[in-house]
């Protein structure tokens, strides 16, 4: 059977703080966890692993090492057939990989999806700025170019643009529309009308909640998105009551059928420290991954795993679950 | 009448408004941003903040307060009888949290009291939407199956009954509930008969206040 996820699961061996741990990814993944405790070091390594797979593949033997950390990865049907295995000089570096496939053909189809995973971690102040209009397709990873990445997607693929826009304004109903102005050095601004004769908010005037919604507009709304997308802190500047419409922008991605979009599901790690936001998971505890850190050693846990689950949920909402320790996925004291 | 009420989510509130006017036979006055809690037990939690604050800042006389009953014992007849208490009853719990906190009010704004106006959805607000258009959802086919150990439908499988996913947009959500209630707004007798926790919402609105 085909398969909607890309990366099926990730082993870590002497990976900073994840020394001996495996993750089994589905395809909407919400990870929580103290801080320092794997959180981005699983995104990293889904970076290393996109990286390494763009080379071509070199001669195990010569790079065979061992004690260095290592990742390796399995990948969802089709393709359940291929490993790929990471090897790190240091927590920094993975430089070689290894491939195990019967199937040369499926590597490929594997490589072409991880070509185009991308992870965020969007910055208001870069995202504020006005971008030059090269480069415009994928929105960068701190979210620079988004004035740009707008004004391509109003260029290229209006309808997309228009639904992305009308999403915006049922959100922030204050806002009108969506302005974007060329500057004489073709760098691209964008601002948000407002009702009435005032002059639309410019961009650096916008608070950082309008920004972080808009990006994950336009990574939901992008009518060719990457086959894997990593998104930290989803629930940044955002009001708790708007965490449902938080959730269902990046659902949009995962299940599109659900949304009435026509593309394939992206598969979607994404991280947050809200416990409001993880209230918003109760129906699908099978989407949250706890990171536990014990002294320097950190491991993952799927939140369904637990078998108390049902009696958990009486006794309170997930968030307070979570924040109480009983979830576990707190930061340590001493 | 002026109103507020307490829910779980903006499509339970947007249902609710329905409903209450439709209970009430004419528009009441709903004061427009509801009181949200985030599910069981929450709502037990924010409401004594909720009354007091209705009871001494505002002029509202009532407030609706509905939530899910998820796996927890269904209030029946019996809970009705004077002094019972079930610890674990959504609407007894609901019920004791009203009658705790106003205790000792003095008069504010001239009523004694908030009229307290509680519904639970069993097993939550998906099956009253289903009423009438489901045959097999009821409480008491809810109550058979919680005694015969064999449910007769999941919270899920209803939730997937009208919005036809397990991940309905917000938007969509509201949307089809409103469709769905559509049906009771002109009658709400199927509802009243077939979901007594529907019923206790409805006597409770129409009780006299308490001045
Ligand atoms: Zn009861």
């Amino acid at each position: 059977m085909h398969s909607v996820n890309v990366i099926d699961t990730v082993v870590f061996h002497n990976f900073k703080a994840l020394r001996n741990t495996s993750l089994h990814l589905s395809l909407f993944n919400l990870v929580i966890g103290p801080n320092g405790s794997g959180k981005t070091s699983l995104i990293q390594a889904l970076q290393q692993l996109r990286t390494l797979s763009q080379f071509p593949l070199g001669n195990d033997m010569i790079h065979t090492r061992s004690g260095g950390p290592e990742i390796s990865f399995t990948f969802s049907a089709p393709y359940s057939a291929v490993v790929a295995q990471l090897g790190c000089a240091s927590d920094l570096a993975c430089d070689f990989m290894r491939v195990e496939s019967r199937d040369a053909a499926a590597w490929l189809k594997v490589k072409s999806r991880l070509a185009t995973l991308r992870s965020y971690v969007l910055d208001h102040n870069a995202m504020a700025q006005s971008s030059a209009p090269v480069d415009s397709t994928a929105l960068a990873s701190n979210g620079s170019n988004l004035a740009a990445v707008l004004a391509a997607r109003r260029r290229d693929a209006p309808e997309a643009f228009a639904r992305l826009e009308a999403e915006l304004l049922r959100l922030l109903p204050e806002f009108t529309g969506i302005v974007l102005d060329e500057e004489s050095d073709q760098r691209v601004r964008f601002s948000l009308g407002i009702d009435g004769a005032g002059e639309p908010v410019r961009a650096e005037n916008l608070s950082q909640g309008v920004f972080y919604l808009l990006g994950l507009l336009v990574l939901s709304f992008d009518p060719k998105p990457p086959a894997v997308v990593c998104i930290e802190e989803i629930d940044r500047g955002i009001h708790p009551r708007m965490l449902r419409e938080v959730r269902d922008v990046l659902y949009r991605l995962s299940y599109p059928a659900s949304f009435g979009e026509k593309r394939e599901p992206v598969q979607v790690i994404a991280t947050t420290h809200s416990p409001y936001m993880l209230d918003q998971f109760r129906d699908h505890p099978d989407e949250i991954v706890i990171t536990q850190k014990i002294g320097h050693e950190a491991r993952f846990e799927r939140l369904s795993d637990r078998a108390d689950l049902p009696e958990l949920l009486r006794d309170g909402t997930l968030g307070d679950m979570w924040f109480s320790g009983v979830l576990g996925g707190v930061p340590e004291e001493r | 009448m002026k109103v507020a009420l307490l829910s779980e989510s903006p499509a339970d509130e947007a249902v609710l408004r329905v409903l209450v006017d439709a209970i009430l036979g004419e528009p009441a006055k709903i004061t427009p941003a509801g009181f949200r809690a985030r599910g069981w037990p929450n709502v037990l939690q924010v409401l004594p903040a909720v009354i007091r604050h209705l009871h001494f800042n505002t002029d509202v006389d009532t407030l609706v307060v509905t939530c899910d009953s998820d796996d927890s014992p269904v209030h029946t007849e019996a809970h009705e009888a004077p002094q019972y208490y079930h610890p674990h009853c959504r609407m007894c719990q609901l019920r004791a949290v009203f009658r705790q906190t106003s205790k000792r009010f003095p008069t504010a704004h001239g009523r004694l009291k908030i009229r307290r106006v509680v519904g639970v959805a069993v097993p939550a607000l998906e099956a009253w939407l289903l009423c009438g258009r489901d045959s097999d959802v009821s409480e008491a086919a809810w109550i058979n199956g919680q005694q015969a150990g064999r449910l007769p439908y999941t919270r899920a499988e209803l939730k997937f009954r009208i919005y036809q996913t397990e991940r309905p947009s917000l938007p969509h959500e509201i949307e089809c509930a409103l469709r769905e209630t559509e049906r009771h707004r002109s009658d709400l007798r199927r509802l009243e008969y077939d979901f007594p926790g529907f019923a206790a919402l409805m006597k409770d609105l129409k009780s006299p206040a308490q001045t």
